[in-house]
């Protein structure tokens, strides 16, 4: 083993909540070197230590907590917590990252990572201090919403500035897309994390310490934190735009260049009013009270916002669109409540929002009818039902019992997959497909099913690129910029730093930063080289899995229903399918079938999986 | 004559008062045109242009859903019914 780099504790926590063990493992320096950290070295960590066959909601499955090297200095949003386990929805790797305050806390605890095995017999929490980590009895928690949750393990803890993970009643519940929230409002969203901790009995991870981690090289890491300020006060997005609007500043943009979902994805056709009722401008003049930021964070795009005399926070882009438009609702005060009722009951908004407008098209369609959906009438638009409905599928009751299992096991359980519009069962966000070839792309070959963060945000390529843009219906170009743009993401889902810096700077003042934090070498080359090792790591993951390239596509609607996009009709062929998704193996260096080629294995150093 | 509407999005509906107005144009204009007419404060100038030839980084615009790239942009000629969309950078999730 080489000499542990500086910025990491060298530490993993490992429990077993079966056996009720605890105890320490030492972090390989060589997994830093190669994985960084966050979701690199969750992957790797989850790709050794699992079966990747397991049942996602049996005692089989892990969760990886992993911080980051760069977390505890004051890097810009150097504060975000990865959560890497095998998806309750895709069945694939589930990646998760968030932003708040719970990582940086867990790192000042002494850790880099932590794994969790096994099932508890009863609810219990982890409790992680500087002196000890216990597991203890949490039955009076469960049934508990995420802000009691989070209150009273807080209660009393001020001064040692204690932060607090934990489930809902969804998460309780194993709904399929049930998150886990940190801060009371941030979530690791997608890919159900929420129902493996409920599947394990895990209602909470309650963490404070005070180790601090030191800088090798003080110069260079200043001269990139330097950099990274001034280029985020240069970029008008990270200067301004995202404080003053949020993120649901897009949904005018989206709509004007005819990418916003409607119906299910039906169609992208929204009256102009309509659209303004549920925009960014809109929001900020009628619900918001206060812009904020996460962790060291300068952009400041969280928003608080106030409906009636219930405050909360959002809602975002996502939840506005897949809770509206999608459903063919544009009630911005029903909207916003739900998003502060998901948040308590934790809960995926883009799969809740998803699944919902699936429940709406199957039932106008009388696949579902009135006495499946316990006498609702679930038709488009039913903003009156939106509570009623989050309710009934973070408790399953009745109707409920079958949303919570996802858009794709409830129209398959219809008989009618083909109206559930996901990929490896995980419900597309809210940019459609046809409107742009590059994010469709992106889509199909995201590891953890459909997603705009793992997937790739094209809509920044496709217009504000620069010397970088991609036409965005390219079939030559797309490949290799999602290609880089996955790459990008997966760096800084492993430094734990935010999407939003990606519209200042790439790779440069990261660079700099890392390699004088750490004495490593992390030039810009060998990031890119770290990337395209993690990238197959987790596509070997999936592999395992018993993913297939098959997976990689789109689901049939949007390669046979056009959309009008700049006047033209637009749809994405299978053909054209078939020829980006080939391209974009060829340049990972994998085979026509998407497995990783053995000399490209060989070249990034990936041995073979640990585990039994 | 040729009649063109333009949005305003974000900020710049704050800076031209609305959210989008009517523009009568000479036949054959083009975007220079149109915003030259627009920007008709100095404020209103220093925050779309940069200097004589370029728009100001943040400054998105769109005809009709398409946007308008490069330093040629300026030069896009208008067509009567055409939409033209004034945006601020921005991206998200």
């Amino acid at each position: 083993m080489s000499e542990l780099p500086w910025g990491v504790h060298g530490k993993i926590l490992e429990v077993d909540l079966g056996s009720g063990r605890i105890g320490q493992s030492p972090l390989d320096p060589d997994l830093v070197a190669d994985y960084i950290g966050g979701r690199g070295l969750g992957a790797r960590l989850l790709y050794d230590c699992i079966d990747p066959t397991c049942d996602a909601l049996s005692p089989d499955n892990v969760i990886v907590i992993a911080a980051a090297p760069l977390i505890g200095t004051n890097a810009p949003t150097a504060g975000r917590g990865h959560m890497v386990f095998k998806s309750a929805l895709s069945g694939g790797i589930g990646s998760s990252n968030c932003g708040g305050t719970w990582a940086p806390a867990f790192k000042s605890a002494g850790f880099d990572a932590l794994v969790i095995r096994g099932k508890a017999a009863s609810p219990v929490l982890i409790d992680i201090r500087p002196e000890r980590t216990e597991i203890l009895p949490a039955g009076l928690l469960w049934g508990k919403d995420v802000h009691q949750t989070t209150e009273a393990l807080q209660a009393g803890e001020a001064d040692r500035r204690t932060r607090v993970l934990c489930i809902g009643p969804a998460g309780e519940n194993r709904v399929r897309f049930a998150a886990v929230m940190n801060d009371r409002n941030r979530a690791y969203g997608r890919g159900g994390p929420g129902a493996v901790w409920g599947s394990k009995n895990l209602k909470a991870i309650r963490v404070s310490g005070q180790k601090k981690i030191q800088v090798k090289d003080k110069e260079k890491f200043q001269s990139g934190l330097d950099q990274s300020f001034y280029l985020l006060k240069q970029a008008p997005a990270t200067k301004r735009l995202l404080r003053d609007l949020g993120t649901a500043g897009l949904v005018e943009l989206i709509n004007l260049i005819n990418m916003l979902p409607h119906r299910n994805f039906l169609d992208n056709l929204h009256r102009d009013d309509d659209v303004e009722r549920v925009s960014g401008e809109t929001l900020a003049k009628k619900l918001l009270q206060r812009a904020a930021g996460c962790y060291l964070c300068p952009i400041g795009c969280q928003r608080h916002t106030r409906v009636g005399d219930k405050k909360g926070e959002g809602p975002e882009y996502e939840t506005m669109v897949m809770i509206g438009p999608d459903c063919d609702i544009y009630d911005l005060e029903a909207i916003t409540q739900v998003n502060y009722l998901c948040n308590e009951l934790g809960m995926d908004t883009i799969s809740f929002g998803g699944t919902l407008a699936c429940a709406m098209e199957l039932f106008e369609r009388g696949i579902l009818q009135a006495k499946d959906t316990d006498g609702l009438d679930l038709r488009f638009g039913r903003s009156d039902l939106l509570d009623e409905f989050a309710r009934r599928i973070a408790f399953r009751q009745g109707i409920g019992d079958r949303l919570a299992e996802g858009s794709y096991r409830l129209a398959e359980s219809c008989g009618h997959p083909e109206f559930s519009m996901t990929i490896k069962k995980q419900e597309v966000p809210a940019y459609d497909p046809r409107a742009s070839f590059t994010q469709a792309l992106g889509y199909m070959t995201s590891p953890t099913g459909a997603c705009h963060l793992k997937g790739g945000y094209a809509v920044s390529l496709a217009f504000f690129g620069g010397t970088k843009e991609i036409p965005r219906f390219s079939l030559l170009q797309s490949p290799i910029g999602i290609r880089n743009m996955h790459n990008l993401g997966i760096i800084q889902d492993s430094l734990g730093v935010c999407r939003f810096t990606g519209y200042a700077f790439s790779y440069d003042p990261w660079a700099r930063m890392m390699s004088g934090l750490t004495g490593l070498d992390f030039s810009t080359a060998r990031l890119e080289e770290i990337a395209n090792r993690i990238a197959a790591v987790e596509r070997l993951f999936n592999l395992a899995a018993g993913l297939t390239e098959a997976d990689d596509t789109l689901p049939a609607r949007f390669s046979r229903e056009p959309i009008l996009v700049a006047g033209e009709e637009r749809l994405v062929s299978k053909e054209a399918i078939l020829r980006m998704k080939t391209d974009y193996y060829r340049a990972r260096g994998w085979d026509e079938r998407g497995n990783p080629a053995p000399a490209t294995l060989a070249s990034l150093g990936i041995g073979k999986r640990k585990s039994p | 004559m040729t009649k063109v509407k333009i949005k305003f999005f974000g900020p710049f509906r704050d800076l031209f008062g609305g959210r989008g107005i009517d523009v009568e144009l000479p036949e054959g204009a083009r975007l220079r045109v149109l915003l030259r007419r627009l920007c008709d404060t100095p404020d209103r100038v220093q925050q779309v242009f940069a200097g004589a030839e370029a728009l100001q980084p943040h400054v998105v615009i769109m005809k009709n859903g398409t946007p308008i790239h490069g330093p040629d942009g300026l030069e896009t000629p208008l067509q009567d019914g055409d939409i033209i969309a004034i945006f601020p950078f921005l991206g998200g999730g």
